[in-house]
């Protein structure tokens, strides 16, 4: 008989090795002020990663690569924030925890309830709900207004909202029949996109401003049987773009601090410098964790996590992370290409292209390859809502990886 | 203390995380063969029940079907697998006005269809399950 | 393939495209950036090390402390306690305005921090510095405190060394700044159009005048069946172009040595031709014009037109020590010390020792010949004619009762109208102890006027006070 899961077990192996070296030298760093609690939890961590892996291949017949590479990317992340701030690095021990409980809903939920693609105008009221939400109850961090507050625990809107957008795209575009005696209905499409954009521009959130357009262009490009509306929609962004750089002070000051911040280096330029000078002291092999110098960065643990690991953990492991991404982004698109059923194809593909695009934006930003815009690092970065908005990203990913075809075959009758 | 083993660990960590991602580069490399899935849109293919990680093999997920599939140990085979259990040549599908036939070729271990062993040339529907030693294929027909 | 799958490939490999992209920027940004980056003085890592360690003390000859640092709570403080004296040879290192001087050259070693290496970066992760490393230096610190006072008030430098071992005992260049209140003064320095800044006498280019006729007067030496005698009568027109004597008087009958002792300018110029510019540019180089001379602090390059097409008029300017000749002080001091050293040059040195916390001696310099100037033979000759120079000639006010000094004057014209004053010399002539450079820059006058006098003090200085 063959041995069931044999090969798949060797880098889940390697995963608890990474993690129960790190976890024991970051303990051994803060031997001093360590509490039990901590020590609890960063095992109990441990456990719920290997468990969760292994029982993911019971449950799922699905792929069974994506979770294994979203693990390795949490562990480094969590070192990361731990070696930063313990006690931000219990807090996203939680958070993953949560977030692994999420993964698990998300995939029961989609698995067992039916009609996911029918509900589009759904998830677009939900998104212009959440919108309103964050301007009425809107707080400003870090310079832009897209976070809200609720009962002490802060909350980012956009980071749903993301998703909605993916699934409002994937609804439209799998009920294309539905809709093609509405005239024009692809440009109610551009039109409620850009809307997003305009409202994101808005609350100085350039980043996501730039994922959701990615995102949307992705999928427009694929699946838009009116090229004519491919152009119009890039032509409008570059528009749109250079509108910003005028009105927008803040679009600007992103713009030149890319090309040049040397000139800025105290004020504007600061945090990019502080990020590049980071990743130089890393060289290669970085300077050993707990021996490099990341309180200098600014938000170390969110945006700039990839200047900090880089330093602390070398360049290295900085291309590591790079190929963790790859590879989930080519499973991504491995998933949307065997996927027969339309809806959770585009579903498929637009989280592969969200994943692909966040870590391109910011591991790009940091590096001064490409103009800064604050987001987060997925999986990696410190952050609640953008931990669990990823997981429940990933559990779409997990039940389209999984046959469908058969189950939905009504659905294909209909059209 | 702590210096001298961040400073070893470092080295540990790469190596460590590297492994990790060839293992999996690994892995996916073992399904890459079969990136003409997608032809099977419109035609009959094959696909295999097992998870494809499980096999000791080359194996891909998906076979499309001409007119005739012939399976087998024997390299001339259009599927061939190093499966001490799978006769040199042993069963073939052959197409016939848009219908499918299974034929054993006399295999020393047999074809089994759907739990039960053919002896003869079978007429195949969408759905059947055609398992060889411990291999089981499903056979879609749109 | 179906479009659809067609396109969601293309969007697959732009995505694969853009990772590899970043990855081949990230290499390329640590191999050919890093470097550069993280030595901007912004990086607060550069200063971490520092902020740790108490740097270095450095002190003169004698033992006597210059520079020092001090833990005040929680911050290391550096003192330079005698401000304006060294700003010139030990410099500065603060955290705003960078390193200079000593302080830069050596900064590795004050610290005790190991260069980048893989064992030493072990090295000082596991064993990291908190004291660094003392500097013995060449300088007798009352000679320093002379030396300035002689020049005080003029722009310019004086050098003196050791002709046979190279020790460098005093260097002085004026104007200067103080190290110890360089936040204060920064502006003001900055914006000095004397640039207090420059070290005169390493970073200064200066026609050499009179004071190169040394080096022609060897090339005449060296050039076999030339008529050594001339009648010099105050002029003489080389090539087109009239060369004239100090204040137009002639000087008569000259032989080689009495043309050196009057600074005859047209004995050398109507001499030029038949020397040659192959054979004076070969002694001027065996005294490191050209030349780059190895030294604790960086020092320009003297220059001889050597391969450059010059006419006769220019061969003519440049054995007078005109034209496009330029020389360092030090280089000028080399060629003094190479004749006072039996025509050998040496190399000079400012840090003797590197002596650790606990006073083990981690490196000493040690006397090194940098290039032969000239034969045996022909160093004391040319040593017999500086001798008459003091005793009879343009060097007089260079003597001293019961010390033989040898020496040469030089007044250099430039551009600015006031001529450079220059001498250069050594004592006592018969057994070298020190070896002096004087360059008053714009000083409008004669070398023999007023730089020998300067160099005249200073040797009776060192002779008494020096432990040699």
């Amino acid at each position: 008989m063959i041995k069931k899961g044999a090969k798949s077990r060797q880098p889940r192996n390697l995963l608890f090795l990474f993690e129960a070296l790190s976890l024991s030298l970051l303990f051994l760093y803060q031997w001093d002020s360590l509490e039990k609690s901590t020590y609890i939890t960063a095992i109990g961590l441990v456990l719920i990663i290997y468990l969760s892996n292994f029982l993911l291949l019971k449950i799922s017949d699905g792929d069974q690569y994506i979770f294994l590479i979203v693990t390795m990317l949490l562990s480094i992340g969590l070192i990361m924030i731990y070696r930063i701030d313990e006690g931000l690095g219990v807090k996203q021990l939680l958070w993953i925890s949560i977030g692994i409980l999420t993964f698990y809903l998300t995939y029961f939920v989609l698995r067992y309830i039916k009609g996911w693609r029918n509900w589009g105008i759904l998830y677009l009221g939900l998104s212009y709900l959440l919108f309103l939400f964050t301007f009425v109850l809107g707080s400003r961090i870090k310079g832009a207004k897209n976070w809200i507050k609720i009962g002490g625990i802060s909350f980012q809107p956009a980071e749903i909202t993301k998703l909605l957008l993916i699934f409002i795209i994937a609804s439209f575009y799998s009920n294309k029949e539905k809709y093609k005696d509405i005239k024009y209905s692809n440009y109610y499409l551009v039109g409620i996109v850009y809307s997003f954009i305009a409202l994101l521009f808005l609350q100085k959130d350039l980043g996501m401003a730039v994922l959701f357009y990615v995102i949307f262009l992705a999928l427009q490009y694929i699946y838009e049987e009116d090229r004519k509306l491919i152009f119009l929609n890039i032509g409008l962004f570059l528009a749109g773009g250079l509108l910003g750089y005028v009105v927008f002070d803040h679009v600007k000051v992103r713009f030149v601090t890319w090309l040049n911040p040397w000139p800025y280096i105290d004020n504007k330029g600061y945090q990019i410098i502080q990020s590049l000078f980071a990743i130089a002291e890393g060289g290669f092999f970085g300077t050993g964790l707990g021996l490099g110098h990341p309180y200098f960065i600014p938000h170390a643990d969110t945006d700039f996590i990839f200047s900090a690991i880089c330093e602390e953990m070398g360049l290295f492991t900085g291309i590591g992370i790079i190929m963790l991404f790859l590879i989930l982004v080519y499973r991504g698109f491995k998933i949307a290409l065997r996927q027969k059923n339309k809806f959770y194809k585009i579903l498929a593909l637009g989280i592969s292209v969200l994943f692909g695009i966040q870590s391109i934006v910011i591991i790009g930003g940091v590096l001064k390859v490409i103009p800064l815009t604050g987001i987060t690092l997925p999986f990696v970065s410190y952050g609640g809502s953008s931990m669990l908005s990823n997981f429940i990203a990933l559990g779409v990913l997990q039940v389209a990886s999984e046959d469908l075809g058969l189950e939905d075959e009504h659905y294909e009758i209909g059209e | 203390m702590f210096n001298i083993l961040s400073l070893v660990f470092k080295y540990i960590f790469i190596i460590i995380i590297y492994l990790f991602i060839f293992s999996i580069i690994r892995l996916i490399y073992l399904d890459i063969g079969n990136m003409n899935y997608d032809d099977t849109d419109n035609s009959a293919y094959l696909k295999l029940i097992n998870k494809m990680e499980d096999l000791p093999y080359k194996i891909s997920e998906y076979y499309t079907i001409d007119e005739k599939l012939t399976f087998g140990r024997n390299q001339s085979n259009d599927i061939y697998i190093k499966d001490p259990f799978v006769s040199k040549r042993h069963f073939q599908i052959i197409e016939d006005e848009g219908d499918y036939y299974l034929e054993d070729l006399d295999s020393a271990n047999g074809t089994y269809l759907n739990q039960e062993k053919i002896e003869d040339v079978v007429k195949l529907r969408n759905g059947d399950i055609i398992k060889i030693s411990n291999i089981e294929f499903l056979f879609v027909n749109k | 393939m179906k479009l659809e799958n067609k396109r969601i490939i293309s969007v697959l490999i732009v995505f694969c495209l853009s990772f590899i992209g970043l990855v081949g920027y990230m290499s390329y940004f640590q191999v050919f950036r890093a470097e550069k980056i993280k030595q901007n003085s912004y990086n607060k890592r550069l200063w971490i090390n520092e902020e740790n360690i108490v740097r270095g003390s450095i002190l003169d000859r004698n033992g006597t402390v210059l520079a020092y640092s001090e833990k005040q709570g929680d911050e290391i403080k550096r003192y330079y306690k005698y401000g304006r004296l060294y700003s010139h040879i030990i410099g500065y290192s603060y955290r705003e305005y960078g390193k200079a001087g000593l302080e830069l050259t050596y900064n590795s070693q004050l610290l005790n921090i190991n260069e980048n290496s893989a064992i030493n970066e072990i090295i000082n992760i596991v064993a990291p510095s908190t004291v660094g490393n003392n500097l013995e230096l060449t300088i007798d610190h009352g000679l320093q405190e002379k030396t300035r006072n002689l020049l005080k008030g003029k722009k310019g430098t004086v050098i003196s060394m050791n002709p046979k071992t190279g020790e460098i005992y005093s260097m002085v260049s004026l104007p200067d700044f103080d190290s110890s209140r360089l936040k204060e003064d920064w502006n003001e320095i900055a914006e000095d159009p004397n640039s207090p800044f420059l070290n005169r006498a390493i970073q200064g280019l200066y026609p050499p005048g009179s004071t190169f006729k040394l080096i022609t007067t060897i090339g005449a030496l060296n050039t076999s069946n030339l008529d050594l005698e001339y009648d010099c009568v105050g002029s003489v027109n080389v090539h087109g172009y009239t060369f004239t004597d100090y204040q137009g008087k002639g000087h008569g009958h000259l032989n080689l040595k009495s043309a050196l002792v009057n600074s005859c300018n047209t004995y050398f110029t109507s001499k030029s031709t038949e020397i040659g510019r192959d054979t004076l540019g070969r002694v001027a180089e065996g005294f490191m014009f050209n030349n780059k001379i190895p030294f604790d602090l960086p020092v320009k390059t003297s220059s001889f037109p050597v391969n450059e097409n010059i006419d006769k008029t220019g061969l003519a300017a440049a054995s007078i020590g005109q034209g496009k000749v330029l020389a360092t002080p030090l280089n000028m001091l080399l060629v003094a010390s190479g004749i006072a050293n039996d025509g050998e040059v040496v190399q000079p040195y400012l840090v003797k020792n590197i002596v650790s916390k606990d006073g083990k001696m981690l490196k000493t310099t040690r006397t090194e010949t940098l290039s032969r100037g000239t034969s045996s033979i022909m160093a004391d000759k040319v040593k017999d004619m500086m001798i008459d120079v003091i005793k009879y000639g343009t060097g007089k006010n260079g003597s001293i009762k019961n010390v033989q000094v040898a020496g040469k004057t030089g007044t250099a014209e430039n551009a600015s109208g006031n001529s450079h004053a220059w001498f250069v010399g050594f004592a006592p002539a018969d057994d070298p102890k020190i070896a002096v450079t004087v360059l008053l820059e714009e000083e409008g006058s004669s070398g023999g006027r007023s730089a020998a006098p300067i160099a005249r003090d200073l040797i009776i200085y060192a002779l008494n006070n020096i432990k040699f």
